[in-house]
């Protein structure tokens, strides 16, 4: 099965690039362009939700956070796998289900892992 | 059998290691006893394939492995044993053997024993791979192996400088040697496209005789022989290497190595039958140094230079038969010379022994009731080589003499005469050496002893072979008599191709046999009136006057090298330096690292270390690819 | 198949040791798990078998580069034994190896684009952590972070060529490609020659040819020695392997379009390596630029293909991770005593322990390509392939840059015959720190004996 293509089959794409480019760049334009301009000293403060800003933005915080956002990341994305397996369970059989059975397994392992290495543990 | 033929050089290889890497931490008993039992198992093993053969077996051949493809060579570590081989196989272990034992006795003093015994079998193991060769590469990888022994052995004792100049001339003298023979295996190859003997001599009999190729190849491989067995004019390291141990001046400058030249000679005879005029020049050279080795033993006063010049003597023999084509007869005259050289030489280490280490002929005498055993094997030994009838010398000699006479009266004049001077020198050293007043010190005398049984016994073994040994080749008028064959010729024969008959008339050998009789004892009597009833002693080194002069130094031999090779290299060489090579080379070699350094320094400021550079120069590095492959 | 899958249950098994306390038999059971797979690897020799939808090959290549990666790594862990085993984390360490070689051993046997950018990921992946594995030392962790950056960036051009490959020839396998492209050959899209050219950016990358080896001395440097020796040894090994593999099998072709490439490239790589190197004190970093070096000889095999390219590839492969192994053992025993890494601190080594300067001199000469042991003959092999393919300049060049090479593999010769300079010398602590370098001495030396035996194999 070879797909031929022309130069003119990606027309689409080149016009969706343009029509994405120029949105944005329109929109930078012309609010700059329509807005009324008026500069005063709290016009140009540090804007953070309408209350006064505290302190710098790049605060350090705990290892912990990120360690369970990346495995809740990892996790999640390993369950992605289970959709297109899911919708072709019929087809591909006990192969299939022994192999999503292996590669399940293989998670769990390091599940254990984890938790065994206390990385879920909050204190 | 393949595995029992390789054993004979492996296992000296196997001791060498073992002492080698070990060295002092084994006991000094061990080192004895690896290093003999080895060199024994050799030699036990080659008497079985001596008997093998005896009994009818043609030749064995095995390859080890495949050593060097490249292009259409295959050359293969690969063994052969014919007849030569064996008969020099039983000489090197055997004699080699004895050899060992005695250096037991000689070296257990000496604080580098190990290194001397794993030397010596390293030089076994050499020896053995020469004469095993079943091409002309192993045979130079043995002949290189025996002259790094031989560079070893003769330096043994480092500290001095004198001797490490002589291990140092040996080397030299020898690596001109080996050049010749390079050239020659180079020629060879380029001719039949082989190193194999079998094959090489195979092809050569299809050439005619007297072709000028293997004229150049023969004479090429006579320039090796003669580095190696001290030939004119190559000789004059052998003396010198007198340095070395006594056991190693037995060994390798008397007994084996300084005959490997030989052994190639009649290795190649095929080669040398096809080109008379290499064996009118092999002749010519031998005789010479015959002659002139002869007169040179003359007058010196060292015991061991005595029969270095002896051996170069000798080994002129050697040549002689081989160059009128001769060739059992020369190595005839190997084995028997193997054994009574050997032994002159380790009588003289006893010798030296009980002198403390005097070598001077001037400062001993009397020896005969302080060492009796080591005189009487002296004096079989001095019987042997002066060619007395019926001891081994006389059966060897007179062949070559023969054959010298077959093939031109003159040489067999000259020859005769060295014999007869032989003789002479000889008795001169034993009868100043055991006959007379004891010349040395006080102090000498009173050390005065025999030596261990252990050095001993390998006298008589050797005394015993020297006076017997003669016997495996009588002349024809003997076995006739007898009804015995020459078994020595019978035996190698199938070596040799296409094999000369030296038959004369039984009137000349009687003649031959009635003339040495009578010169011999002329040569007894008059030397033992010079030297015991008138106790003549050579005079001390400034009173030697005119040509005697001469002799004693040698025919200044060593200065004329000097002057004529050496100084105008010096000169020559200092010149090249002084214009060449400090401005020329040494501009080049010194400039190309300064370039390379600038370069690096400059290359090395690259390596910023900066993250965005390196992604930067990589981004540089795609784009050039891009417009290098796809736009251009 | 057997080799990976074995590989990777032993890797998972070394993860959990830990976890289950069993760090004990943590050394063992790695070790057990790399014999077998070794045994299973030797065993599919001479078979032509593929896996999973004919995207893993197992043919005598394959086969050959696999045993050679297992063995070596093999020894390494021999070497290591002490580093990890004093480690907190030692088995993480151990796990991330024998995963890292799991995808070496995916790049030797890939039959399909996909497997061999798994199996580079996997590889990579590894060795971005193990880089920084020496957490305290800025300097690795600065490796890491370099060695990570510039590695995902040279991935993106891995996959980008993957993709414009597969956009010109709808495939990923290597055979349908060669197939098609055999077909098609003259009216191929300028994009599949883009597509060649983004492949090559990104796997002379992992192999750090000029110029995209900027990140090789300071990573190699910078990171702990040992996981350095592995980088040297396993991962230039599986990089070359799969290289090779990729363009013989797959754009053989249109050779012409990419040898003058490689040719270029191996020149200048060879170059700059060497030269570069003549700079170096430090003997670490010296070895860094080496192998700059020594890659630009190995891509000689690329830039003459087909003949004995492929043997030479292989032998050449072998001699230098073999050495590399010699030589970095010693480094390590000496930056374990003296912390230190210089040239000048082998010095001694003669006096201390002949016979390892002896098998270090010999690593050395391997290197430097020096007959009589192994270097020798890969260079040897790799010339005369290179002479049948025609390019006399390139050898030309490869004979001067290994003479510069000489010059500093020596300094280190010489320094090992030297005096102490230091007192506290002892470059061991037990005699069995050193045997990987013995063993690699006489391994170098029965190569260089007898090449024939293992030159024979492809």
């Amino acid at each position: 099965m070879v797909f031929l293509s022309i130069p003119a089959d990606y027309i689409p794409i080149a016009i969706m690039f343009v029509v994405a480019i120029g949105f944005v760049v329109t929109t930078i334009f012309v609010t700059h362009l329509l807005g009324p301009k008026r500069k005063s000293e709290i016009k140009l403060d540090t804007f953070e939700c309408g209350i006064e800003s505290q302190s710098n933005a790049r605060l350090p915080f705990s290892i912990k956070y990120f360690l369970i956002a990346i495995l809740f990341v990892l996790f999640d994305v390993e369950v992605i796998f289970m959709y297109p397996w899911a919708v072709n369970f019929l087809k591909l059989g006990l192969t299939g289900f022994i192999e999503m059975l292996l590669f399940v397994s293989l998670l769990m392992v390091g599940f254990i892992y984890i938790i065994r290495k206390g990385a879920l543990k909050w204190e | 059998m393949d595995l029992i033929i390789s054993l004979i050089p492996l296992l000296p290889l196997a001791g060498f290691i073992l002492i080698g890497v070990l060295n002092k931490k084994l006991p000094k008993g061990m080192v004895g006893i690896i290093s003999n039992t080895t060199v024994l198992s050799s030699f036990i093993i080659s008497f079985y394939l001596f008997l093998s053969f005896i009994k009818g077996a043609d030749s064995y051949s095995t390859e080890l492995f495949p050593w060097i493809n490249a292009g259409g060579l295959h050359l293969g570590l690969s063994f052969m044993v014919d007849h030569l081989t064996a008969v020099m196989l039983l000489v090197i272990t055997g004699v080699g053997f004895l050899i060992h034992v005695y250096s037991i006795g000689y070296m257990q003093h000496d604080e580098d024993y190990p290194r001397f015994m794993s030397y010596l079998n390293l030089f076994v193991f050499f020896m053995l791979l020469l004469v095993m060769g079943s091409n002309y590469v192993v045979m130079f990888a043995g002949w290189e192996g025996v002259g790094l022994c031989s560079y070893l052995l003769i330096g043994f004792w480092f500290k001095n400088t004198d001797y490490n100049n002589a291990g140092r001339k040996a080397f030299v003298m020898n690596r001109i040697g080996d050049f010749g023979f390079l050239l020659g295996m180079f020629l060879i190859y380029q001719t039949f496209s082989s190193l194999d003997y079998k094959e090489v001599f195979e092809a050569a009999k299809n050439y005619p005789k007297g072709d000028p190729t293997i004229t150049a190849i023969t004479l090429l491989l006579f320039v090796g022989a003669v580095g190696k067995s001290a030939q004119i004019p190559l000789y004059t390291w052998l003396p010198d290497a007198m340095a070395g141990p006594t056991p190693v001046s037995a060994l390798i400058h008397a007994a084996t190595m300084v005959t490997a030249g030989v052994y190639m000679v009649i290795r190649s005879n095929v080669l040398y039958m096809l080109s008379p005029f290499s064996g009118e020049v092999v002749a010519f050279i031998g005789m010479i140094t015959a002659l002139m080795a002869a007169t040179i033993g003359l007058k010196q006063n060292d015991i061991k230079k005595v029969l270095a010049y002896s051996t170069v003597s000798q080994l002129g023999f050697m040549f002689v038969a081989l160059g009128v084509g001769a060739y059992t007869t020369g190595l005839f005259h190997v084995v028997t010379h193997a054994f009574f050289k050997a032994l002159l030489f380790l009588c003289a280490g006893s010798v030296i022994h009980a002198m403390g280490g005097e070598q001077d002929i001037r400062r001993m005498g009397g020896l005969k009731k302080y060492l009796p055993v080591t005189h009487i094997t002296f004096l079989m030994g001095v019987l042997a080589i002066s060619g007395i009838p019926l001891f081994s010398g006389f059966f060897s000699k007179d062949e070559i003499l023969a054959a010298t006479w077959v093939h031109s009266p003159l040489m067999f004049v000259v020859m005769a005469f060295t014999s007869l001077l032989t003789a002479v020198y000889m008795f001169r050293l034993y009868w100043l050496t055991f006959h007379g007043d004891f010349r040395g010190t006080h102090h000498q005398q009173e050390h005065l002893h025999e030596s261990p049984s252990v050095m001993t016994a390998p006298l008589m073994v050797l005394a015993i072979l020297s006076v017997i040994g003669g016997f495996m080749g009588m002349p024809h008028w003997m076995s006739e008599k007898l009804g015995v064959h020459h078994v020595f010729n019978e035996f190698v024969a199938p070596v040799i191709y296409s094999p000369k008959e030296f038959i004369l008339s039984h009137t000349f050998d009687f003649s031959l046999l009635i003339g040495t009789i009578v010169a011999l004892a002329a040569v007894y009597y008059f030397t033992r009136k010079m030297y015991v009833a008138d106790k003549v002693v050579p005079e001390e080194d400034s009173e030697t006057k005119s040509f005697q002069k001469v002799l004693a130094n040698k025919y200044y031999v060593d200065e004329i090298y000097d002057a004529v090779i050496r100084k105008p290299l010096d000169a020559i060489s200092e010149m090249f330096y002084k214009i060449f090579d400090i401005n020329i080379i040494d501009g080049i070699v010194n400039g190309i690292p300064k370039v390379t350094n600038l370069t690096a320094s400059a290359a090395r400021m690259l390596q910023t270390g900066r993250l965005g550079i390196y992604l930067v120069v990589m981004v540089i590095g795609v784009i050039y690819l891009f417009a290098f492959k796809l736009l251009l | 198949m057997n080799t990976i899958v074995i590989l990777s249950v032993t890797g998972i098994a070394a993860m959990m040791s830990d976890v289950f306390k069993l760090k004990k038999a943590l050394f063992g059971l790695s070790l057990l798990g790399l014999l077998i797979a070794l045994v299973f690897s030797v065993y599919d020799w001479g078979q032509y078998a593929t896996y999973f939808n004919q995207m893993v090959l197992t043919d005598n290549y394959a086969v050959v580069f696999t045993t050679m990666l297992i063995g070596i790594t093999f020894l390494w862990f021999l070497m290591s034994k002490d580093f990890f085993s004093s480690h907190s984390s030692a088995s993480e360490h151990y796990a991330l190896i024998l995963f890292s070689l799991t995808g070496g051993v995916m790049m030797t046997n890939f039959s399909d684009l996909t497997i061999l950018f798994l199996g580079l990921e996997i590889l990579s992946i590894a060795l971005y952590i193990l880089a920084g594995s020496d957490k305290g030392n800025l300097f690795s962790n600065e490796a890491s972070l370099k060695y990570f950056m510039i590695g995902s960036f040279a991935t993106g051009f891995l996959l980008f060529g993957i993709a414009l490959i597969y956009g010109a020839t709808s495939s990923f396998n290597l055979q349908e490609i060669s197939a098609y492209v055999q077909q098609h050959n003259g009216s191929l899209p300028m994009y599949f020659y883009a597509g060649i050219l983004m492949i090559l950016t990104g796997l002379t990358f992992k192999v750090s040819a000029v110029p995209f080896h900027f990140w090789a001395p300071d990573v190699y440097d910078g990171s702990p020695t040992l996981v350095t020796t592995y980088m040297l040894s396993v991962v230039k090994m599986a990089a070359f392997a799969a290289l090779y593999r990729l363009f013989i099998y797959c754009f053989a072709p249109v050779y012409e379009f990419w040898i003058p490439v490689f040719a270029i490239m191996s020149a200048v790589t060879m170059l700059l390596g060497n030269i570069t190197a003549v700079y170096q004190k430090s003997l670490k970093r010296m070895l860094a630029y080496s192998s700059i070096a020594h890659a630009g000889y190995m891509l000689m095999a690329l830039a003459s293909p087909g003949g004995t390219s492929r043997s030479a590839l292989m032998f050449y492969l072998l001699a230098y991770a073999i050495s590399t192994l010699g030589v970095f053992n010693v480094l390590y025993q000496v930056h374990k005593v003296t912390g230190r890494e210089e040239i000048k601190s082998v010095k001694g080594l003669f006096r201390k322990n002949p016979f390892a300067a002896i098998m270090l001199t010999l690593c050395m000469l391997s290197m430097a390509g020096i007959p009589p042991v192994a270097g020798f003959f890969g260079k040897y092999y790799m010339f005369v392939s290179t002479l049948n393919g025609g390019l006399t300049w390139l050898v030309l060049i490869a004979v001067l840059s290994s003479l510069i090479g000489v010059y500093f593999y020596f300094k280190v010769i010489i320094a090992a015959f030297q005096e102490p300079e230091l007192e506290n010398t002892a470059y061991y602590r037990q005699p069995s720190d050193l045997t990987v370098l013995y063993i690699c001495g006489i391994l170098s030396l029965l190569l260089g004996i007898l090449p024939q035996f293992v030159a024979g194999l492809l």
